[in-house]
């Protein structure tokens, strides 16, 4: 375990944050290629999603191999919102996949998709919704470790057979592609403009800020105890499992907005999205970046899938290959990832703890 | 004086064995407690009892005046009775600040902790169990970084930071050098009378050094209770550790 220096830095850390985000921002102004800021964007709900995972699994301890299931669920939710967008409700009711598939009518779990709002709130309020039952069942039931990461697992495998099996409401393997792109507050969200790139790119800085500022909050300390030994934080008078759920929560709630803006970026949604390769990969990413920094995770996502982009052709499958012996090196000898490399290199620029007042409270070191 | 924690038939069984059996327990506000016994004899069980880490098969516990009975380990804790565990138990990737901050649990409550930024409260608590726990130089450093006398101490400042009234400590000088344990001692006299606690320990030098009224635990029951005195030269006990020097081997 290391000793403070400035990557503890609670102000350096909140302006590095800062820094990424604004320089971040002004690629659109300099590159101005719309085929590239659609990919970009997907960079952005990749960032989001190990963002997801570095919360749950960095800072609560909890291993969640299904964060998949929020992304996907809210995925369907963003497909049916925007592909009812484009349905009208006198001449052409039903989505085109459903009269193939011999449906009557719409069905009812479709009818509030009519409605913009209704649809967005509820693409991320019902994955959230299935998080806390699922977290109440499991964190109740004291479960940890290896057993959370098999139910998840289980679980996200369950939905996958589902968004398939379904084929009349989700149109099974083939997936809804809604025609047109998402129109919000009368503005189009083009897939490919800088506009698109923006939403992605806002909404990971977004969630990447609050969460940095609620690990500040007691809650965030609270967490992090009960990752460490939540045996312990009992007997302090933490209900542990509520903590759990609430995290659990939570981080289903920043995976459920991953899967609103990635539809708004492919414009199509299919089962893969809850493909069990697909949530294991965003576990590698968070690893590899360093689970433990909200910002090694996202940096992780961004530049294994960056990687995957300009290499992946020419490796083709031999790159799941690299993948996983990456993983194997990284959590034998880099538990902390790249960002754990990069805390060891900071460590070598001289760095003085402001507090040396033996009392005072106001200051902090607590790993980032 | 009057009674904090009355434990009334108490038992605890795994199958037809009983750890615990039919055990009948008073401490009195403000007391010190020692709780000893040979291996086996039901010490922990019986600490695990009290904060619902374990199930009593049967019996009754009363703290305060209100029955804790299978409750809950962190209704328990809400209630007052703070624990120190056997194997010293702190948060290892935080800091000895924060594992302070977590400790001092006034609000547990998920929602409202994550309005809480202010690190000023319950800095007074803080800077006095700092001092008594001697951790003053220490605050920065990770909870795993401390030597294993530091663990201990920073654990029973945890357990003072919840400001139960009834504190539980499990072998607080176990793996303790004999000056880490001397500076323990003093720790504990400070804390006599402020306090209630209970406390198991197997060093007989300790226990000499700050006990009012020794339990003496055999077989899940109680074999001998009163002053250090008294129950050493105790005819019951003395055939129990039959073949030993009496209590003083029975670590």
């Amino acid at each position: 375990m290391q000793r403070a220096n400035l990557y503890h830095d609670k102000r350096a850390q909140w302006a590095a944050y800062l820094v990424f985000f604004a320089a971040l921002a002004v690629i659109p102004l300099i590159m101005d290629d719309p085929y590239t800021m659609n990919q970009y964007a997907r960079y952005g709900v990749f960032g989001i999603l190990a963002l997801s995972v570095s919360l749950l699994w960095g800072y609560g301890g909890i291993l969640s191999l299904g964060q998949g299931i929020a992304f996907g669920m809210a995925a369907y939710g963003m497909g049916a919102t925007m592909q009812m967008q484009y349905q009208d409700p006198v001449n052409d009711p039903m989505p085109s996949f459903m009269l193939t598939n011999e449906l009557e009518a719409l069905p009812v779990v479709w009818e509030p998709f009519w409605h913009t709002h209704w649809g967005v709130l509820l693409a991320i309020g019902i994955p959230v919704l299935f998080f806390i039952i699922f977290g109440v069942l499991m964190f109740q039931a004291r479960l940890a470790g290896a057993f959370v990461a098999i139910m998840t697992l289980a679980m996200l495998g369950a939905w996958y057979s589902m968004a398939y099996d379904m084929q009349p409401y989700t149109a099974g393997f083939n997936g809804i592609s809604p025609p047109n792109a998402f129109v919000a507050f009368g503005v189009e969200v083009d897939p490919y403009s800088n506009l698109i790139y923006w939403v992605s790119l806002g909404v990971l800085g977004f969630l990447t800020l609050s969460i940095k500022a609620l690990l500040q909050t007691k809650f965030g300390t609270v967490i992090q105890a009960i990752r460490d030994d939540p045996e312990r934080a009992r007997f302090l008078g933490y209900n542990v499992a509520y903590y759990q759920t609430v995290l659990f929560a939570l981080a289903g709630l920043v995976a459920a907005f991953a899967g609103v803006v990635w539809v708004m970026i492919s414009q199509y949604v299919s089962p893969t999205e809850l493909d069990i390769f697909f949530s294991i990969s965003i576990v590698i990413w968070a690893a590899v970046g360093g689970r433990m920094s909200l910002f090694g995770a996202i940096f992780g996502a961004m530049f294994i899938k960056a990687a995957e982009t300009n290499l992946g052709d020419d490796f083709q499958a031999t790159w799941f290959v690299i993948l996983g012996v990456v993983f194997i090196v990284v959590v034998r000898f880099l538990p902390k990832g790249i960002a754990g490399l990069f805390e060891i290199a900071i460590g070598f620029i001289p760095y003085r703890l402001k507090s040396s007042s033996r009392s005072d409270v106001n200051s902090t070191s607590a790993g980032d | 004086m009057s009674v904090i924690l009355e434990l009334t038939d108490v038992s605890k069984a795994y199958d037809q064995f009983k750890v615990v059996d039919s055990f009948n327990f008073k401490v009195n506000q403000g007391e010190l407690r020692c709780l000893l016994g040979p291996n086996g004899a039901g010490k922990t069980t019986t600490i695990d009892l009290i904060t619902g880490r374990q199930k009593a098969t049967s019996g009754k516990i009363m703290f305060n005046g209100r029955e804790i009975t299978g409750l809950r380990e962190d209704r328990i804790a809400k209630r007052g009775v703070g624990r120190k565990f056997q194997v010293p138990a702190v948060f290892k990737e935080l800091t000895v600040r924060d594992n302070l901050r977590v400790a001092f649990s006034n609000n547990t409550d998920p929602f409202a902790n994550m309005l809480r930024f202010s690190r000023k409260e319950g800095r007074e608590r803080l800077d006095q169990v700092v001092e008594l726990a001697g951790l003053q130089d220490r605050l920065d450093e990770l909870g795993g970084n401390l030597s294993h006398g530091e663990t201990q101490w920073l654990e029973i400042g945890m357990v003072l930071t919840q400001s139960p009234k009834l504190l539980l400590m499990d072998e607080p000088t176990a793996g303790m050098t004999e000056q880490e344990t001397q500076k323990t001692s003093e720790i504990f006299n400070r804390l006599k009378g402020q306090h209630t606690l209970i406390v198991v320990e197997h060093d007989m030098a300790f226990v000499r050094e700050i006990a009012d009224v020794i339990t003496l635990m055999h077989m899940g029951k109680t074999l001998a209770e009163g002053p250090m005195e008294v129950v050493e030269n105790d005819p019951k006990v003395k055939e129990v550790y039959l073949g030993s020097e009496g209590i003083t081997d029975a670590a």
